[in-house]
């Protein structure tokens, strides 16, 4: 029920009254800034990635020359320095930085779209469509990751699109269920059997009445499961299941710079910050999208 | 001769909404003599509510309360969680509309109105427990020894506000405050709760204060109305004066707009168009004017005060109705 | 009353629906509830049934079910000719597509992503009524029938409409296919009084101007009077009087409308206190007991546990409904005698509870 007064005040039913926008204790610009911070954030690390070296020169990723190897930050032309074999790492930070982002949003995508579609169908319909489905979901939950990752890399090589499919076995499920739940939720409302009523008919009620309603909270879940899927891609390039080198990535960039780490801590370090600043600011975006949608 | 027990003056409460300010309630006034019944009548958005959680504290921070309210010569505005924690439960008592919301699910109810009794009184268990009993007998809970024992979700509404009703008089309260107690009840359930509050009434001497947006209910229930529009009031009369001789268009239409037993099918019935004002955004005028029948130019210059224009009968109006009849 | 076929023919419909164990720290059993129990009735084109019911009655289950969302246990749902209930898919569709309903939340009925135009226009697109040119002149022409400015309102949001309006888009959503019975599921009640007069005031305009006909639900026996040509009182699952409004005011037959009747506060202070008791004030003359659980319903007549005139046969056999005056029927072994409404009643208290 839309409650146009503060919880405490209305009555419990509403009437006529003007909707009033609840009071909020924090300055406008407090809330705005805690949405386009992360956000203002997050396409500047895309626009550097992505577009930045097409624009603009920056030196090969992968054939540096060892003349130039294990330079300090801030050196004439390699403003991170560079890593043991001689390549900057500062290009190496862009080019990872595009893998992980491809991976993060490549995974969450299909999560969103396969997982979206089978927990609203079994939300939706339920009895033998949902049984089926659940069945398949935990079945995808219940694998083991590294296990999976593992067979994936010795299977079939280690490669950027074979880790997105490995993580999707995990992105689907949790989407999944969480449409599933949402859509149960929603199925019980009573605009539901309004539309019902009104003539809408099977996909059209889940495509016009469900995804529009459930958008929000399938949104806000996935920008932490972007999170949540670089973090997991930079596991899976330390232990050298994901991207192999001398690809750059992130994950296998930490790798590496652990077997310098006295020497040159600034190997692990600077990528770890871009990972932390990146996981950090999805997940802040994730928050004030949530305030701002109202999901709980 | 019956004492002041409560004294309004001007109370007033605004919310602060998106950088206006929310005028809730306006500059409210009245009185509350021990013993008798005082109904606030007045549809969503008046102020009704409101101004009775300002009088007992129990409004959100951000929720900016002035004017006074003396109980029994106490100041309650302003006064401390603390100190308004001894009055609120002991010597003031509220029953709200959802007794759903308000008990606790996974309590008993016994321990529910025990935690009542204890929280202003030093009993021990066994008093405490036999003091509950009392209680639900008092609100004519069948069976009140097994009823102990039971959980909310297991009681009918009728039965969960009597449990409500216990919890407020666990202290022996002065003022109770029913809040749409009845509202969300059955019409026959309705009856059975009024009944008992007024039988409670007379047994124990308690004022009452009847909140509620059906007039029906007020008539048949409090010596005196209140009723209020857009934060403010806008007649107040002893019951029988008022439905006898309504004074404010507001009240009028009021009455009007209730469905009736004694019409026939069909009847046309008058109705006002339009809505409440915006509270953040009050007109200078009456704020009733835009949907008056009676309205003209003063009324929009000037908000007509409310004052005593006959012995007893309150109003604010510039054209009041002539004295009729209410239909 | 025109004559001829009736518009609606509801029989012996029967309609539960099982509650599992109710959880919590400790649940209790569940069951069946017999929500409705052999209820029929008839309402005649251009007519408005009411049904009035308290909590438990069943009637907005009752609602639903001749909807079939979702289908009645047993019985008979006849529209136009055909029983709904015999049907499914796009057949029921069809069939249903001139009986419409409005709900009793305005805003939990409309989509709160949705615009107020494609609210309207929703059963139009379903039904494939019309070009888009046409559909979108159609909506506009109801917003305004139902007393809405289709330029100011039509782009808005539920949530920036306020109580009343949105009840009016519902109702427009529910005229846009120009159906020949709506019901009206506690369409009023949330609604503050004068915006709940307007509301009524709409109904009976679209009554006369679209020849409607109305099955009107709610609790408030006033309303349901007002509005309606014919009542119908509900209790526990099952009907207990039907007759014209005035007729069961005046002379009511079943204890349990009379119960209703006397529960009622009035808004007149002096028939208030004429029923004054030995307090010297008012109170109506009060039911006693609680309602009985629809899971476990007494045998024989539902209302018998709180009945003054329940007797060992009500417990034994459930009352028929009979007809006992020109369209005025009663379930009841011991109707109510010819009860003329004057202000000088016996102090009979309606009952203590009977077992």
């Amino acid at each position: 029920m839309s409650a146009p007064l503060p919880d405490l005040l209305a009555p419990g039913g509403p009437a006529d009254t003007k909707p009033v926008p609840r009071a909020r204790a924090r300055p406008g610009w407090v809330r705005a800034l805690r949405l386009w911070g992360p956000a203002g954030f997050l396409v500047l690390m895309l626009a550097a990635c992505f577009i930045w070296p097409n624009i603009y020169p920056v030196p090969n990723p992968v054939r540096g020359s060892v003349l130039q190897a294990g330079l300090p930050p801030l050196s004439p032309g390699h403003i991170f320095g560079t890593d043991p074999v001689g390549n900057d790492v500062f290009s190496r930070i862009l080019y990872g930085g595009q893998i992980s982002f491809e991976v993060g949003f490549g995974v969450t995508a299909i999560g969103l779209v396969v997982g979206g579609l089978l927990g609203m169908a079994a939300g939706y319909w339920g009895g033998v469509t949902d049984a089926v489905i659940s069945r398949l979901l935990d079945i995808l939950i219940a694998f083991p990751a590294l296990v999976l990752a593992l067979a994936i890399a010795e299977g079939l090589g280690p490669s950027e699109v074979h880790v997105i499919w490995a993580l999707s076995v995990f992105s689907i499920p949790a989407v999944g269920r969480i449409a599933r739940a949402a859509t149960l939720a929603l199925r019980e409302q009573t605009f539901m059997l309004a539309a019902r009523l009104s003539g809408t008919r099977g996909w059209r009620v889940i495509v016009r009445h469900i995804v529009p309603n459930i958008a929000p909270q399938l949104m806000t879940f996935s920008l932490l499961g972007i999170g949540i899927a670089i973090i997991l891609e930079g596991a899976l390039s330390f232990l050298g299941l994901g991207i192999p080198l001398p690809e750059a990535s992130w994950g296998s960039m930490i790798a590496q710079g652990q077997q310098t780490l006295s020497a040159s801590p600034d190997l692990v370090l600077i990528p770890s910050a871009f990972l932390f600043a990146t996981v950090l600011s999805l997940n802040l975006l994730g928050d004030a999208l949530r305030e701002r949608w109202g999901v709980r | 001769m019956s004492d002041h027990l409560l004294d309004v003056e001007d109370l007033k409460v605004t919310f602060p909404a998106r950088g206006k300010e929310l005028r809730a309630v306006d500059g409210v006034t009245y009185t509350v003599h021990a013993g008798r019944t005082l109904a606030i009548v007045g549809e969503s958005g008046s102020g009704k509510t409101v101004s009775c959680r300002a009088v007992v504290g129990l409004l959100p921070p951000s929720a900016v309360v002035t004017g006074s309210a003396r109980f029994q010569g106490t100041q309650l505005i302003g006064l401390s969680d603390d100190r308004m924690r001894e009055y609120r439960g002991a010597d003031i008592a509220m029953v709200f509309q959802d007794p759903a919301r308000s008990l606790n699910p996974t309590m008993r109810i016994g321990s529910q109105i025990a935690e009542a009794v204890r929280a202003h009184r030093h009993v021990t268990k066994p008093e405490a427990r036999e003091q509950v009993i009392e209680l639900l007998r008092l609100v004519r809970m069948p069976v009140p020894e097994r009823r102990y024992f039971e959980y909310p979700h297991q009681l009918s509404g009728g039965m969960r506000q009597r449990v409500m009703i216990a919890i407020a008089l666990a202290c022996r309260p002065k003022l109770l405050i029913a809040d749409e107690a009845t509202t969300a009840l059955d019409v026959t359930t309705q009856a059975q709760i009024m009944e008992l509050l007024l039988d409670l009434q007379a047994d124990l001497g308690m004022a009452l204060m009847l909140i509620s947006h059906d007039l029906g209910l007020a008539a048949s229930y409090a010596d005196e109305v209140i009723v209020m529009y857009a934060g403010r009031i806008v007649e107040q009369a002893p019951a029988m004066r008022l439905f006898t001789r309504v004074r404010m268009p507001y009240t009028q239409a009021l009455f009007e707009a209730i469905p009736r037993l004694e019409r026939p099918a069909h009847s046309p019935l008058p109705v006002i168009g339009g809505r409440p004002p915006d509270l953040a955004a009050l007109p200078a005028g009456c704020s009733f004017a835009p949907r008056c029948r009676r309205a003209q130019d003063d009324c929009v210059a000037e908000a007509p005060p409310l004052a005593e224009h006959e012995p007893g009968h309150r109003w604010a109006c510039w054209h009041p109705c002539e004295s009729v009849e209410a239909p | 009353m025109t004559s001829g076929e009736p518009l609606l023919q509801v029989r012996e419909l029967v309609q539960e629906f099982a509650v599992g164990d109710r959880g919590g720290i400790r649940g209790s059993r569940g069951g069946t509830v017999q929500a409705v129990t052999g209820v029929s009735f008839d309402v005649w084109p251009g007519e408005t049934l009411g049904i009035v019911g308290e909590t438990g009655s069943g009637k907005s289950t009752l609602a639903r079910s001749i909807l079939q969302a979702p289908r009645p246990k047993s019985g008979a749902v006849v529209f136009r000719g055909t029983d709904l209930v015999t049907l499914s898919g796009l057949r029921l569709l069809q069939a249903r597509r001139h009986l419409q309903m409005v709900f009793q939340d305005p805003f939990g009925s409309l989509d709160p992503k949705w615009r107020v135009r494609d609210l309207v226009a929703e059963p139009l697109i379903a039904y494939r009524v019309g070009s888009r040119d046409g559909r979108r002149r159609r909506v506009d022409e109801v917003l305004e029938l139902v007393g809405l400015d289709p330029a100011a309102h039509g782009g808005r949001r539920p949530r920036e409409l306020s109580g009343g309006q949105a009840q009016r888009v519902a109702i427009a959503r529910a005229v846009a296919l120009s159906p020949a019975l709506i019901i009206c599921d506690e369409a009023v009640s949330s609604l503050d009084v004068l915006i709940q007069a307007q509301v009524l005031s709409l109904f009976e305009r679209l009554r006369a101007e679209l020849g409607l006909s109305y099955l009107f639900i709610a609790h408030d026996l006033a309303l349901v009077k007002q509005v309606s040509d014919r009542v119908a009182v509900m209790y526990l699952g099952k009907l207990c009087e039907v007759g014209p409004g005035e007729v069961v005011y005046r002379q009511p037959l079943h204890p349990y409308t009379r119960a209703l009747l006397d529960s009622i506060p009035s808004p007149d202070p002096a028939a208030a206190r004429s029923r004054a008791d030995g307090h010297g004030v008012r109170v109506a003359r009060v039911i006693s007991g609680e309602p009985p659980s629809p899971i476990h319903p007494p045998s024989g007549c539902r209302f018998r546990t709180r009945c003054p005139r329940a007797a060992e046969l009500c417990a034994e056999q459930a009352p028929p409904m009979r007809e006992l005056a020109t369209g005025h029927s009663v379930a009841c072994h011991f109707p109510l005698a010819d009860v003329a409404r004057t202000t000088a009643r016996s102090e009979e208290r309606i009952g203590e509870t009977k077992r």
